[in-house]
């Protein structure tokens, strides 16, 4: 909705501005403001080489070949100027060209000139025109059904994967016009897709393409009468439909409910389709060298259940790769090679070279005991003075758990009882693990009823992320549900007879003493 | 309603109110809105206050014999009074309920997080060990303006600011880079006329160099996303950066002379 609105701001300036766009446009001021905002990421020249491109994939856009991704023209067409402005006022999520709207107006007409200016391409032959993209034939089950069904036709799954985590089995191979790895989108998390999420933004990705990437343009196979123009909208609905366009709302508190009976422990889907999910954003860790500038894994999904003796917690993360995996190696090379290590030793340069494969992990991390005060551990991986309890896993020595003094200092727990196991499908892994809500010697006992620090970890081993170049997320809070109790109701009972007498005396005394 | 307004007991009633709704609404909602920022004020917090306000209205009525008669009055009235039969008996219903109800916001499971009380500006220390060697803070001014070219200096600043910074604090200087949505405290937003303006050139030497880990316990270090500078630059890389975001941002520093004459963040 607020999109929405946004929009159509920005659409009024378009279409205001659009009676003066040639003379609006100040290719000199625009200079200027390209210099200040721009430029140490796309380069002085536009040739998207700034000094901070190299920690940054995708790449910032080299201007000079004027490849756009956020277009209403045709394949290999230039961009319209209202794309551009879109492009510019909103930003692409999901990568690290974010949303300029500090600029005014004017200064945004005239980055868009300077931007144009930059490219020898731009103001030759007639102005770029926008395609006709019909009209949407609405959603519903039956279009997103006959979406599935061109998704399969068009071939999407080879890259996005059948469940559009981007898991495809070309998904490794992928590069784009510059040579540089490039991940299939993760259809299934709309707000990171770098057009927007709404069904109108993937119909417009979807048909016009997005040129320097491999992602192709369905226009063409339109045109080829292989679909009609709705199929194409609903195939858009169909991968709307797939996540949601916002991302989930952010709540600081897992609640872990109590279950009577059996706890689901490797539990099928449908053991866990009521229990409440929480999602926390994760990012590169950026804080200690070497730091992961360009992290796979952005968020988990969190879910939790106890049955008074034992808690059960069920950790999901998206992942194209189930590393180790070979055949993420070329992805690997390319990625580690494109990417700033911040000094880091891993380096496997070649496919020569002998391959280093590290497999995926996750950790969650605790304090040791629940805090007193508000103090608790530095909240990656604690430090000496204050060290976290860490429930851990990876792809080959799978669950265990840990004393934490910092990221580059884990004490295995070889005593500790945590017990649990992870599958991968179709480009998620799901994670469970079990323990003993009250603990002997080393390690935190749970206490229901009261919030427990909680942090979380991850590792994508494809694309080379071992110790400190890893997710990571703030401190949230756990809390365990105490068993049902009858306070809830009696309290309240209590409260409301009490009041209710006490007003009932406080009146007839005032009423006898006024009568003397 | 004039009449209402001079009458003690509803005067009270109306400054209860006021006082519940900027507590509740306006601290934590309104001020965002034009600019300032805030958090909502917690429920226990705001019980607090709300009793403090409740005393002090009950101490102003009480503190005049004839105030505190007529103030008084309405509530002997619903009391009493033959006329508010109807009255009385919907309030005998109304207040236990009400009573019943917080009851229950009482002793219901509450998921909330405890709440946390952080300093947001905590005082700097005297003189900080910057990788390994002493820096007197106090009186410390940005020794680049007497030195070489600006015009460098800000070069520097901006390539390092956009390499190091850029991901949290974001391109727009705002406090809302790519990964900024992860952290809690969420990273400083120095577009705000409450941030670099407020704060002298040291003391954002001394938040760069020691980061969170640097910080007082009433700054909770434990939480804070920001590195400690100091393993990855140097002295005059973080000066550089310090030029960046004042000549970015337009905002000038605060000087030692104004810290003097308001006895600033000093203790
Ligand atoms: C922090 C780095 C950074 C800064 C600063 C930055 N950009 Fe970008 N920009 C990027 C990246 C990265 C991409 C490519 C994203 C992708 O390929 O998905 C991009 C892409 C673009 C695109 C292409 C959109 C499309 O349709 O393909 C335009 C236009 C653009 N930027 C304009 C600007 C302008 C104008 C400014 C200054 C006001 C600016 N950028 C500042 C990083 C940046
Ligand atoms: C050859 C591999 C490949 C195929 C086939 C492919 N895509 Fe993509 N797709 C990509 C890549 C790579 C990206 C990410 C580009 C980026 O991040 O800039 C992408 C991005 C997307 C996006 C996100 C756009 C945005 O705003 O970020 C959507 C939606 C999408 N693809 C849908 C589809 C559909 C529908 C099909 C089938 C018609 C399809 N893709 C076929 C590789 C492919």
């Amino acid at each position: 909705m607020r999109k929405t609105v946004r929009r159509m701001v920005v659409l009024i300036t378009g279409f205001l501005m659009g009676f003066s766009v040639v003379s609006g446009q100040d290719v000199e001021a625009g200079k200027v403001v390209y210099d200040k905002w721009c430029a140490e990421c796309h380069g002085i020249d536009g040739l998207g080489d700034g000094s901070a491109a190299t920690t940054m994939l995708p790449r910032p856009r080299d201007f000079s070949q004027a490849r756009y991704q956020i277009r209403t023209t045709g394949s290999g067409q230039l961009p319209t100027d209202d794309d551009l402005r879109l492009a510019i006022q909103e930003g692409l999520p999901g990568t690290t060209m974010p949303g300029w709207p500090n600029l005014s107006g004017p200064e945004t007409e005239d980055v868009i000139a300077y931007v144009k200016s930059l490219s020898r391409f731009f103001g030759q032959g007639d102005p770029p025109q926008s395609l006709d993209f019909g009209s949407d034939p609405g959603g519903g089950s039956e279009a997103i059904e006959i979406g599935a069904q061109a998704y399969l036709t068009l071939e999407c799954e080879a890259c996005h994967g059948s469940a559009g985590r981007g898991e495809g089995t070309s998904s490794p191979t992928l590069e784009d016009w510059r040579g540089f790895p490039i991940r299939a989108a993760d259809l299934t998390e709309g707000w990171y897709l770098n057009g927007g999420g709404s069904v109108e933004d993937i119909h417009a990705r979807v048909l016009t393409g997005l040129d320097g990437t491999p992602m192709p343009a369905a226009s063409d196979a339109m045109n080829a009468g292989v679909v009609s123009p709705d199929e194409v909208w609903q195939l858009a609905h169909y991968i709307a439909s797939l996540g949601s366009a916002e991302m989930p709302t952010l709540r600081d508190v897992v609640r872990v409910a109590r279950v009577e009976g059996t706890l689901p422990t490797d539990g099928s889907e449908a053991e866990w389709e009521g229990v409440d999910t929480f999602y926390f954003p994760l990012a590169g860790q950026v804080i200690q060298p070497p730091r992961n500038f360009a992290p796979t894994v952005d968020g988990v999904y969190v879910q939790g259940l106890h049955d008074g003796v034992d808690i059960v917690l069920r950790v999901q993360w998206h992942d194209p790769s189930e590393s180790p995996d070979p055949a993420w190696d070329e992805w690997q090379v390319k990625f580690m090679n494109a990417i700033d290590l911040d000094g880091d030793s891993l380096v496997v340069d070649s496919l020569e070279a002998p391959m280093v494969r590290p497999p995926d992990a996750l950790a969650v991390q605790f304090p040791f005991e629940i805090p007193e005060g508000t103090e608790r551990p530095y909240f990656l991986m604690g430090d000496a003075r204050n060290p976290v309890y860490l429930w851990t896993w990876n792809d080959q020595s799978g669950i265990g758990a840990g004393r934490g003094r910092g990221l580059d200092s884990v004490e295995e727990l070889p005593e500790d009882p945590v017990t649990g196991n992870a599958t991968w499908e179709d480009g998620r892994w799901t994670l469970y693990f079990r323990r003993a809500v009250t603990m002997e010697g080393d390690g935190l006992s749970f206490q229901e009823g009261t919030a427990i620090p909680v942090a979380f970890l991850a590792w994508d081993g494809s694309s080379g992320e071992v110790g400190k170049r890893n997710s990571i997320s703030s401190w949230y809070y756990m809390l365990l549900d105490k068993p049902a109790s009858s306070t809830v109701v009696v309290a309240p009972l209590i409260a409301i007879l009490l009041t209710g007498a006490l007003g009932l005396v406080l009146v007839r005394r005032a009423q006898d003493r006024e009568r003397g | 309603m004039k009449r209402l307004l001079k009458q003690p007991f509803w005067q009270g009633a109306i400054v209860v109110a006021i006082a519940y709704v900027v507590f509740k609404y306006l601290i934590g909602y309104a001020l965002p809105i034009i600019g300032v920022s805030s958090a909502p004020v917690p429920s226990s917090v705001i019980l607090q206050y709300m009793l403090t306000v409740f005393v002090g209205v009950l101490l102003y009525m009480s503190a005049e014999e004839g105030r505190w008669g007529t103030f008084q009055k309405p509530i002997k009235e619903a009391m009493v009074s033959r006329d508010q039969k109807n009255l009385r008996g919907v309030l005998m219903v109304v207040i236990p309920i009400m009573v019943g109800w917080l009851a229950y916001q009482n002793v219901k499971p509450s998921f909330a997080a405890p709440a946390t009380l952080r300093s947001i500006h905590p005082a700097p220390p005297n003189e900080i060990t910057f990788r390994g060697l002493p820096i007197q803070l106090t009186g410390l001014e940005n020794p680049l303006h007497e030195n070489g070219s600006l015009e460098e200096h800000l070069q520097v600043g901006k390539a390092i600011y956009v390499k190091n910074c850029v991901p949290c604090h974001g391109d727009l200087l705002d406090g809302a880079g790519h990964f900024a949505q992860v952290f809690n405290p969420i990273p400083a937003d120095f577009t705000n006329s409450g941030t670099l303006p407020m704060l002298t050139e040291s003391f954002v030497f001394w938040r760069i160099a020691k980061g969170g880990p640097g910080l007082p316990q009433e700054g909770t270090p434990w939480d804070s996303a920001m590195p400690a500078w100091e393993n990855i630059l140097d002295e005059n890389e973080i000066w550089s950066v310090i030029l960046f975001l004042y000549d970015q941002t337009g905002f000038s520093p605060r000087t030692w002379h104004e810290e003097g004459e308001e006895g600033g963040e000093e203790h």
